[in-house]
């Protein structure tokens, strides 16, 4: 027995801070810093400061004024329940796409994986326009819904269809690798363990997956949360009913009202930040025994 | 439980894996498979588990055919060389998986779940280390988890496939003599993959020797190291001079020395494998049968490796140091040398 007395390891994860730099045969830390932050100064900081600028110009009486207006209470709540619902149909298809492209191998495997793409590079306004042809009442789609008195087209369903097309590649593109490079062993051992198939996905594989879904779940989201091309041609844009943030800032700004476009920004900028640091903290949580080892 | 296989083939598109491979292990016995890599031992491990299907034969375990059966019906008991251990739960949950997925009516209760996941962990030695995750391990660590995790199912037959390989060298030992240990107290039938001969001759009571898909030889340890079947085991198990020579009548002959052979009727080429101690060395004297000359000795612990010239062929000698002071032999010396034993196959 004194032969194998275990030897404890150090495993305090907490406890080793990583340090502040690390050592690299690629010194550069100065120069990549100082380019990280002007870059981003440039790019992002400075409009975005702005931005809070010009909201910031405003006393909270009228910045509550113009949130507070039913119109845009129903902008916000149509465009953040139509982003989730898009990005969480995607989750779930985008991992059945990017099963089928990591596990098996068919003709034309290549050409799907291609296609996958293709949302990236289409003019959203193209999408838009192709979108509610297809999806209206007379439509190839829309017609099959249309006596069941389902509206897709001009309707918010056509505004979560939209939000799908867009957000399709995110899930599948942030699954793929992972699932790649996931041992097949796993799922071996929990066969060998006696888990039927079903146990054997929830329990093993899915695990090892979530972190990557839920990243590709909270880009698909904030990419839906600011879409406006492809959906203002499907939604039909009604007041209250089918109209998106992102509308709503334009027509503000048609409206020479720059404040009150600046408020509803600032506005969908914060909820929109709020969430994905939750989706952040939830993705640490689940990839918490991933990342180690 | 015993396991048995017959004439089991599988082939990976033109590669010839496994070619009609037959083997029988018996109840309680700790059998290796050993072979370079590429020798199908693996595939076969895996055949026997049900990863794979085999294009023909059977396997039996107990007796019972399996071919038909699933893997998670088997209860065959693996652990897999990267260990595999499921990074999402703690090392009890990974032990008690085995126990959780069962089908409700089978399923213990939690309470003894906690006794028998316990108990294997106390039996790995790992009972301090139930919360810690797969990561937080030692490489040695891990695997006397994935061990009591394939035990918790209370497998029929254990397979192991390369159990040590991911390992340092002083873990591996200490693991070796500890799983040999762990084998006798719980006397499961298994069977082990290994390339490391050293590791297979240890910890084996018998070794089924692989090469190209087939299986050359299964004997014990000292049986194969001893009366090797084959050319192949004979270079692959341990060192052993290999020397051409010439049957003819019975005879091998191979430059002075004559080698009784099994051969009667056989007349033609040969092949010789002499072990560097079924030489023997002594001082020349002028009466010799033959003579060679030393060309270097690493003197290392209790024997010494000499390396000899005879002729074109170079042979390597292990004699006792004490012997070898002894004769007062030294780099360039001639010396007598005698051959007391030679397994000799035909063919070259």
């Amino acid at each position: 027995m004194t032969a194998m007395t275990a030897t404890a390891v150090k495993a305090t994860p907490d406890a080793a801070q990583p340090p502040f730099r690390r050592w690299s045969v690629l010194p550069g830390f100065g120069p990549a810093l100082g380019f990280t932050l002007a870059y981003l100064s440039l790019i992002v900081l400075i409009p975005l400061a702005a931005l809070f600028l010009k909201a910031a110009q405003m006393d909270w009486a009228s910045i509550w004024g113009v949130l507070a207006n039913p119109r845009v209470f129903a902008a916000f709540r149509l465009t953040f329940l139509a982003s989730a619902i898009a990005a969480a149909i995607n989750c779930i298809f985008g991992l059945v796409i990017a099963w089928l492209l990591v596990r098996y191998r068919f003709w034309g495997r290549r050409i799907v994986d291609a296609l996958v793409d293709l949302p990236f590079a289409l003019p959203t306004a193209v999408a838009g326009v192709s979108l509610s042809a297809l999806m209206a009442k007379n439509g190839w789609v829309g017609s099959f819904f249309a006596p069941l008195g389902i509206d897709i087209a001009y309707a918010p369903p056509g505004i979560v269809v939209a939000l799908i097309f867009v957000g399709l590649p995110f899930v599948v593109r942030t699954v793929q690798p992972v699932l790649q490079d996931f041992e097949p062993e796993l799922e071996e051992a929990a066969a060998t363990l006696g888990a039927d198939r079903w146990v054997t996905f929830i329990r093993i594989t899915l695990p090892a997956l979530a972190p990557a879904m839920l990243t590709g779940f909270a880009l698909a989201f904030a990419r839906a949360i600011g879409e406006y091309g492809s959906v203002i041609f499907i939604a039909g844009n009604r007041p209250g009913l089918t109209e998106i943030v992102p509308l709503l800032i334009v027509i503000k700004l048609e409206e020479f009202d720059y404040r009150g476009a600046a408020v509803i920004a600032v506005a969908s900028l914060l909820i929109s930040f709020a969430l994905l640091i939750m989706i952040n903290i939830l993705q640490r949580r689940l990839g918490r025994h991933h990342d180690r080892g | 439980m015993t396991i048995e296989v017959r004439n089991v083939c599988k082939s990976f598109g033109a590669y010839q894996a496994l070619d009609n491979v037959s083997l029988t292990v018996a109840d309680g016995e700790l059998m290796a498979l050993l072979g370079p890599s590429g020798s199908g031992k693996t595939t076969l491990l895996r055949i026997i588990a049900g990863l794979d299907q085999p294009d023909s034969g059977e396997v039996l375990i107990h007796g019972q055919d399996l071919s038909k059966q699933a893997v998670r019906d088997r209860r065959v008991g693996f652990v897999f060389q990267h260990y595999s251990l499921f990074k999402n739960m703690s090392v009890f949950e990974n032990v008690a998986f085995g126990l959780r997925v069962r089908p409700r009516q089978q399923r213990p209760s939690d309470a003894e779940i906690k006794r028998r996941v316990d108990e294997l962990l106390g039996l790995v030695q790992l009972d301090p280390f139930a919360a810690r995750y797969p990561a937080q391990l030692s490489g040695g660590q891990r695997q006397r988890v994935a061990l009591a995790r394939a035990l918790a199912i209370e497998p029929k037959v254990l397979l192991l496939d390369e159990p040590f390989g991911a390992l340092d060298a002083r873990v591996r030992k200490e693991l070796r003599r500890w799983v040999r240990k762990l084998h006798k107290e719980i006397n499961v039938t298994s069977v082990f993959v290994t390339h490391d001969q050293e590791e297979a001759l240890e910890l084996a009571d018998r070794i089924a020797i692989m090469n190209l898909g087939e299986i050359e030889q299964v004997a014990t340890p000292s049986e194969a190291y001893d009366r090797p079947a084959t050319q192949f085991v004979s270079e692959f198990l341990g060192f052993a001079n290999r020397l051409t020579c010439h049957v003819e009548n019975g005879i091998a002959r191979f430059g002075d020395f004559s080698l009784p052979t099994e051969f009667d009727n056989y007349a033609g080429d040969a092949v010789a494998y002499v072990r560097p101690h079924e030489i023997g060395l002594n001082r020349a004297n002028g009466h010799d049968i033959a003579r060679a000359t030393i060309d270097s000795i690493v003197a290392l612990g209790p024997t010494a490796r000499v390396d000899l010239a005879y002729g074109e062929q170079r042979l390597e000698v292990l004699v006792d140091r004490e012997r070898l002071t002894e004769l007062g032999l030294v780099v360039g010396d001639p010396c007598a040398i005698t051959i007391t034993r030679a397994h000799v196959f035909r063919g070259t």
